[in-house]
């Protein structure tokens, strides 16, 4: 026990901390400028001096750690005197331009000046000059008003990772700017905004239009971008979301934030929105009244039903809706239109990944606590950059990184190329073989450790000598041997697998291998998730196997309970996948489908297919914030209430439910609503309240959620494996099918760019995240550059067997040679319209990584 | 872009450090030599070569008077204006600079020849005024004499 004594309050403390902590933890403010809690300490300012007895000079109590016997005083003349003369210096460069400043009315140095004084200046001569910097889309920098506090600088270094800003010059010149001097060009986190306790760091959104003091409410919910779900604090005005800040203390992200969840809200009140329901008499849509969709919906849905039963009918749910919604619709699909024809684009890999990995070790192996991950001491990273589609997980690789854990790449990973000790970068098409030797050099070095018999017998099969990898790789035995050294001595290892791994041939094969390393390091795995609910909706049971809580639908005694619960006998034959649907719609097997909250056009592959696969389908209804391009195609198009405009319950990729509220009032209904209201009229008996009252539903019919209710949400205990049951392990034959041999000599392979900056088709309509990433564009390396002769700025043509596209060219060293990186963001231009793809029979998600493209120069 | 004996400098360097960061200095030093001065270029290069990200690198880099932040000429005068310099004419060599060569302090001649920089006491007050050409020192410098050394410079 540590006594301290400060202002004459006796504190007692358990554990070794600063004074200032000290003093916190009492109740006692110091004043601070350059502290911040989530930052590297630093004493620069002065502010937080403080008198020590026995201590000669005042001491920053920032820094100082607290010793037993210590008697401190926070608040003396002299200590009075010295804040005051800080603060008189600060303000010497300061411009005092708090009149039509964005920070005042929270501006740190504003609060300060106003306590401790000096209220006149004895600095007579002219202040330094500096023009704000606009040069930045989403940034301002004003330099007069920087106090050179280096919050900003440590931020970016010392906690997101990018090093993007750094201090400039010195002594009174001091300031800080990014490389280029103008534009930022970095992650675009903004945390920097979020530490600046001045106005020289500001986002440019929204600009003069708010004082902090007029935002009338503050609303916690859970971001719509990613499946990683940070809590946001959506701060509102008039019914517009004028900024969306981070809260320290949160489960997940602990007040940092991404470009998309910072900057990405803008969609939200967008002009472009759907204000009425539309009808299409003759191919041209009219806008019609709720009553007249509802309506019409119910009439063709029943005749269809009628005429050619429920397995005619299809549904494709959404990863952005929230768990209320993706339960009210699978249990419409089934119980009302008595179809299992429901699933949605998780398809896309993150369900197939889940359940091939669930299936070797058991329910819930994939759902492991984001912050955990710093705590590791290795990393092994495949199939895509989590700092880009996944950031604030990235964010906790790159902390473990500096705790002294090994980051261990498989391919080129920009986000952490400067936290890798190696990086194993294989030549096109040889990742498996990779695998396999990383997997054979552990068993060499570790042996099996004999628990899972199913697995190691598949583990024993697999032999390669380090020769023969590093041959066929095309990388130095040297960094392998590294490689393995570092992933064998490790103990507490966490295996974190992207989308790339399964959207490739023989994905179940490496998956297996990759679960089969994880095994022998006894790691944990993390599946990255591009969605905010990829997780929940599939627990909602929206897929064609599975019903609520995670139960296979194939198992009689389990659709037995949900019979009872819900009063309706169930279809039994497992239905269509999203792709079965599309081949089902092309052969005119489909009569009607029912689209909430996607956009299947453009977020799958072959678009134009599906594109006239979903022309096929005698009556399309699409539910949507925007007319997307699957809703253009509708018979009936009908406007829903989207995120931040309803409440509900997200469940993210470590399973953790959390609760999005309504934080600006929309005229509307929320996507269950409209689905209960189209139920209700085919004679359905389901109702609900609100959303509260379908999660009480669903924590009764669900084993997984049994008992829980929103109180447990908010209070943030609402972690998996929650207080029901998961399923108990049920390991069938682990089932792979190996990639074919493929030769890439002089071909270009198109393969999909996924960016911090977009994700699907939400953040197009966000200004913001828009100007920071304007348009498509395809990326090769400077080596094809150089064997297409072809130069940075060229506008190329891409084609591909299915369709060509025209676009500007950019030559970056962090696109692997023979490929050709383009997004699946911008209209009309996604990557996705020149991709075929085929079904890996395991996973049952597409394979995209064969898709050969040739290129052509057509301007400048 | 280095040259190839530039980037084996540069690896040497990075090898008597226990961290890329506490290389920046010499290495920017060899980038300043090979570049002439530190170029947004020379930053991104040493940068890529050391793995240290280029924000830092130049947030190192322009806090030290001695790296340059824009084109310099082949040659640098450094001459010295204090004191005893100063008695001693100095501001009268800064304007033969000035008239004969259009060498202005801080400066550069049109041919990229020469850049003159102003520097403080370089402890040759006994024997002033005083300038440093490159690294050559030299002292009683008179008009006549500084044309004198100049030429021997190209």
């Amino acid at each position: 026990m540590i006594k301290v004594t400060i202002n004459g309050k006796e504190i007692n403390l358990e554990k070794a901390m600063t004074v200032l902590e000290a003093a916190r933890s009492a109740g006692i403010k110091i004043p601070t400028l350059c502290y911040h809690e989530q930052l590297e300490k630093y004493g620069g300012c002065r502010l937080c001096l403080v008198e020590v007895e026995r201590m000669p000079r005042l001491q920053t109590a920032c820094t100082l750690m607290v010793t037993d016997g210590m008697v401190v005083r926070t608040e003396t003349e002299a200590i009075a005197n010295v804040r005051r003369s800080v603060l008189e210096f600060l303000l010497i460069n300061h411009p005092l331009d708090c009149p039509y400043c964005d920070k005042a009315g929270e501006c740190e140095l504003q609060d300060l000046v106003e306590k401790y004084g000096p209220a006149t200046s004895r600095f007579k001569e002219s202040k330094r000059k500096v023009t704000e910097s606009l040069e930045d889309p989403v940034l301002v920098r004003n330099m007069e008003r920087c106090i050179v506090c280096t919050r900003c600088v440590r931020m970016c270094e010392g906690v997101q990772g990018a090093a993007a800003i750094a201090v400039i010059d010195r002594g009174g010149h001091s300031h800080i700017e990014p490389f280029s001097g103008g534009k930022f060009d970095c992650e675009y986190c903004g945390n920097c905004v979020s530490v600046c306790p001045v106005g020289a760091i500001m986002s440019r959104l929204h600009r003069h239009s708010y004082r902090p003091w007029q935002l009338v409410s503050e609303t916690e919910t859970i971001c719509p971008y990613c499946g990683v779900g940070c809590t946001l604090v959506v701060q509102v005005r008039d019914d517009v979301i004028k900024r969306v800040v981070p809260r320290i203390g949160t489960a997940v992200n602990n007040g940092l934030l991404c470009s998309r969840g910072r900057f990405g809200y803008e969609f939200v009140g967008h002009k472009d929105r759907l204000t009425a329901p539309l009808i299409k008499k003759d191919g041209v849509f009219e806008e019609a009244t709720w009553e007249e969709a509802i309506r019409l919906i119910a009439r063709r849905l029943g005749e269809i039903k009628d005429t050619f039963g429920g397995s005619s009918i299809a549904g494709i749910a959404s990863p952005r809706c929230t768990n209320e919604d993706n339960y009210v619709f699978q249990k419409f699909m089934r119980v009302t239109l008595g179809s299992n024809n429901i699933d949605s684009t998780a398809r896309t890999g993150y369900a197939g990944a889940q359940a091939f990995i669930e299936n070797i070790f058991g329910q819930g192996a994939t759902a492991n606590l984001i912050p955990g991950l710093s705590n590791s001491d290795a990393v092994v990273v495949a199939g895509g950059d989590p700092t880009a589609m996944n950031p604030i997980l990235g964010l906790q690789i790159r902390a473990c990184a500096r705790k002294g854990g090994n980051i261990l790449t498989i391919g080129h990973i920009k986000g952490l190329r400067h936290y890798t000790p190696v990086e194993l970068r294989p030549s096109l098409f040889s990742e498996d073989i990779l695998l396999e030797g990383i997997l054979s050099a552990l068993k060499d070095k570790k042996g099996l450790p004999g628990s899972n018999q199913i697995l190691e017998g598949k583990i024993k099969d697999i032999n390669l000598s380090s020769a023969e990898v590093t041959r066929v790789c095309g990388i130095s035995e040297k960094d392998f041997a590294l490689f393995i050294d570092k992933l064998s001595g490790a103990s507490n290892a966490a295996v974190v697998i992207g989308k790339e791994v399964v959207q490739s041939s023989g994905g179940s094969y490496r998956l297996l291998l990759l679960a089969a390393i994880t095994y022998l390091i006894n790691g944990r795995v993390y599946l990255l998730s591009e969605r905010a609910n990829e997780q929940g909706l599939l627990d909602m049971g929206c897929a064609p196997d599975l019903l609520p809580g995670y139960r296979p639908l194939g198992y009689a005694e389990f659709r037995k309970k949900y019979e009872i619960a819900w009063k309706s006998p169930l279809p039994e034959q497992p239905g269509l996948t999203i792709f079965e649907m599309i081949e089902a719609a092309k052969s005119g097997l489909l009569k009607a489908m029912y689209i909430m909250g996607e956009n299947p056009v453009f977020n799958m592959p072959n678009s134009k297919e599906v594109e006239a696969a979903l022309k096929k389908v005698d009556f399309l209804i699409v539910q949507d914030i925007f007319l997307t391009e699957s809703a253009r195609l509708a018979d009936v198009v009908l406007p829903a209430l989207s995120w931040s405009e309803k409440n509900g319950t997200y469940t993210n990729m470590e399973r953790r439910i959390q609760r999005l509220r309504k934080a600006v009032t929309r005229e509307g209904m929320e996507d269950w609503r409209i689905v209960l209201e189209i139920a209700r009229n085919m004679g359905s008996k389901m109702n609900y309240e609100d959303s509260e009252n379908v999660f009480f539903e669903i924590s009764r019919v669900s084993p997984l959620h049994r008992d829980l209710g929103y109180e447990e949400i908010e209070k943030g205990t609402a972690i998996y494996p929650y207080k029901g049951e998961p399923l108990r392990s049920l390991t069938e034959e682990i089932r792979t099918e190996k990639g074919g041999s493929i030769e890439s000599a002089g071909k270009l392979y198109l393969r999909l760019e996924r960016p911090l900056f977009h994700s699907g088709t939400l953040s197009r309509k966000s200004q913001a995240l828009v100007n920071i990433y304007a348009g498509a564009v395809a990326r090769i390396s400077p080596g094809t550059a150089g064997r297409l002769s072809l130069k940075d700025g060229d506008i190329i043509r891409i084609s591909s067997g299915i369709g060509s596209l025209d676009l500007p060219l950019a030559v970056e060293k962090a696109v692997e040679d023979s490929v050709l990186m383009l997004t699946n963001n911008f209209e009309g231009r996604g990557a996705f319209s020149l991709m075929e793809y085929s079904i890996d029979p395991v996973t049952k998600a597409p394979v995209i990584d064969g898709n050969v493209v040739t290129v052509e120069k057509v301007g400048r | 872009m280095f040259s190839e004996a530039a980037k084996k400098e540069l690896q040497e360097i990075r090898l008597r450090y226990p961290n890329a960061r506490a290389a920046l200095l010499p290495a920017l030093y060899v980038a300043q030599r090979e570049f002439g001065w530190l170029s947004p270029d020379a930053y991104e290069t040493v940068s890529d070569l050391l793995g240290v990200p280029k924000a830092i690198a130049r947030g190192v880099g322009t806090f030290y008077a001695m790296y340059k932040h824009k084109p310099a000429g082949r040659n640098i005068v450094q001459l010295c204006t204090n004191v005893s310099c100063m008695i001693l004419g100095a501001e009268r060599l800064v304007d033969f600079l000035k008239n004969k060569y259009g060498l202005e302090p801080g400066g550069t001649t049109q041919d990229e020849r020469f850049s003159l920089v102003i520097m403080e006491c370089i402890g040759a007050c006994g024997t002033a005024p005083a300038m440093l050409v490159n690294d050559d020192f030299y002292e009683n410098l008179t008009e006549n004499y500084i044309e004198e050394i100049l030429q021997r410079y190209k």
